[in-house]
């Protein structure tokens, strides 16, 4: 190798002159380029252009997608609320409970607490708490079984009948605050075992027909739970909070508790369960929440 | 007007030799990192908007509530304080709603923001991957990169800033700071950082999303509350950068401004160093 270099010297002198390689991270310097003034400007001409066409488009697009109160807040004249508006907008709600839909499994347990860290949980029914009297005639139905019966039980016969599971977990509002609660009931699973759904069954619509609106008239509310949500092992009808029995405040006799989805599916003072092939309606997603709210 | 009389007389060959009917030019963004650039604004006015009333429902800053009115959030505060204090709005029929009447989609619009929000976050992260792709493409990755020397330098350049209003009063000869990268540091450290706030604000978006299939990432931000406290919190930080990067584009000229637009810039060197050699 020495040899070699002594006896080639203008080989030496090259590999002086060849730059230091530069790191892998250290800043380029700009490539110059020569070009025609009238090219340039040509360019230019062409991509602003563009720009505004893009600044008219979002100024458009904001018109097509922000609602109706906002705009008219804005000053904006006139009707902008399409059905198209409305179907495009919930299409992407669309996309996001398919996301939602993808990282749910059966398998992956939601965290669950210590006693030390339970939080106050306020009764949150969006009308009025309903009349306490409807707890002493209260019955569970159950309808679109495998059987073709509809079932009716009472809280007495699903105590016994089922082993009672205890969990502390956190219960998420769609509003953004959450609770940690101690809870105690039935899976949802063993009730599906116990009295199994039609075959072709992949949703249950979740109902209180207790339910009242804020100035107490009866406003049933139902909800749709598709049915591996419901399997969950941490998915319990529950009958006990805090040790105690439920009040009425938090859905005395049995509501539902699945915390793997927002607080709105949690139904209260549940008096029905139908299951069903196709999609049942939810009261929320009614009012332009999202269809499977899970978390 | 200036800039078309220019053009008429380049494409008039005749009058000027060969050599002269060009001009150096270098190309500074890549077109991907310039379409995401532009995109981020509808976005995240989008995302603004939807998030205050996002916030609105479960304010992150909140007291024991009000006796008298019961209520307990912050930015309800800030309203009744302006439109108590600001000439003219005196007579505004919802003080405590100013802030989510002219910040956000208004009040009381949880589904509407919720809806607006997911669909804007999902561009958001598309054009993510629309500006790494540029930046990977075009190799401006390189020139965001933070140098040991930066904090130095960008305390000079911060001088720099602080004074130049004052110098330019008492009509002072003020020096910019010399530097020979495409950015100086204290650009690098801001254009460093927001592509950094922003793969915090979709992990922390994440994180108060999915609470549950996610938990493990709200548990980095210090659990499910202190999430939404970060999230909120970064909010803040585009709003830091969007003040002077606006103020400054516009100082800087119409050469910079195209660079973003058109890719382009006649600038071959740092602004500063040829007015170093001028004087």
């Amino acid at each position: 190798m020495i040899d070699n270099k002594n006896r080639n010297p203008s080989l030496t002198a090259k590999s002086v002159a060849v730059k230091k390689p530069e790191s892998f991270f250290a800043e380029q310097p700009p490539q110059k380029s020569e070009m025609a003034p009238a090219r340039l400007h040509r360019l230019t001409r062409r991509d602003v252009l563009l720009f505004g066409a893009g600044a008219v488009a979002a100024l458009s697009g904001a018109g097509f997608l922000l609602p109706q109160n906002t705009l008219s807040r804005l000053g904006v004249a006139g009707k902008m609320n399409s059905p198209r508006k409305e179907w495009f907008l919930n299409q992407a709600l669309r996309i996001d409970d398919d996301v939602a839909e993808a990282l749910y499994s059966e398998k992956r347990m939601v965290p669950t607490y210590t006693k030390s860290q339970i939080t106050d949980l306020k009764n949150n029914y969006n009308g009025a708490t309903p009349d306490p009297g409807y707890i002493s005639g209260w019955n569970l139905t159950l309808d679109g079984l495998a059987s073709g019966l509809t079932i009716s039980l009472d809280i007495r016969n699903l105590m016994t009948r089922f082993s009672i599971h205890e969990q502390i977990t956190r219960l998420v509002c769609v509003e953004g605050w959450s609770a940690i609660a101690w809870w105690a009931g039935l899976r949802f699973d063993d009730l599906l075992r116990a009295y199994p759904p039609i075959s072709q069954a992949k949703w249950a619509r979740v109902e209180s027909s207790v339910n009242l609106d804020a100035s107490g008239n009866p406003d049933p509310y139902f909800m749709s739970l598709d049915l591996a949500t419901a399997r969950h092992p941490q998915t319990l009808l529950a009958t006990h909070f805090n040790g105690q029995p439920l009040t009425v405040d938090h859905g005395a006799p049995l509501r539902l508790l699945v915390p793997v989805k927002l607080g709105l599916k949690n139904v209260k003072a549940i008096t029905k369960i139908s299951y069903s092939a196709e999609e049942p309606k939810d009261y929320w997603a009614e009012h332009g929440y999202s269809h499977y709210d899970g978390i | 007007m200036s800039h078309s009389t220019s053009a008429c007389n380049q494409q008039n060959p005749a009058s000027t030799s060969p050599r002269q009917q060009h001009v150096l030019v270098v190309k500074r963004h890549h077109l991907l990192v310039r379409w995401s650039h532009w995109l981020n604004v509808p976005i995240l006015f989008g995302l603004i908007l939807s998030g205050i009333s996002i916030y609105w429902a479960a304010p992150v800053y909140q007291h024991k509530p009000n006796p008298t009115t019961g209520n307990f959030d912050v930015a309800a505060d800030i309203g009744t304080w302006i439109c108590s204090h600001v000439p003219g709005l005196h007579q505004y029929s919802n003080p405590p709603g100013w802030i989510y009447n002219h910040l956000s989609l208004g009040p009381g619009m949880l589904a509407s923001a919720l809806r607006l929000h997911w669909l804007c976050a999902y561009l958001f992260m598309l054009n993510g991957m629309l500006y790494v792709a540029g930046s990977v493409l075009g190799g401006g990755w390189r020139s965001l990169l933070p140098r040991r020397t930066d904090v130095f330098d960008a305390l000079k350049m911060f001088r720099y800033y602080i004074g130049f209003p004052f110098a330019k009063l008492i009509r002072r000869k003020w020096l910019h700071p010399r530097f020979n990268t495409k950015y100086n540091a204290l650009q690098r450290t801001a254009y460093f950082s927001v592509p950094v706030a922003a793969c915090l604000s979709v992990a922390t978006g994440w994180g108060i999303h999915k609470p549950m299939q996610l938990h493990w990432l709200a548990a980095i931000f210090g659990g499910y509350n202190a999430t939404r406290v970060w999230h909120f919190w970064l909010l803040w930080i585009y709003i830091l950068f969007l003040v002077p990067h606006l103020i400054l584009v516009f100082a800087d000229g119409w050469d910079t401004l195209r660079s973003m637009i058109v890719g382009w810039s006649t600038r071959l060197e740092p602004p500063e160093a040829i007015a170093h050699d001028r004087q």
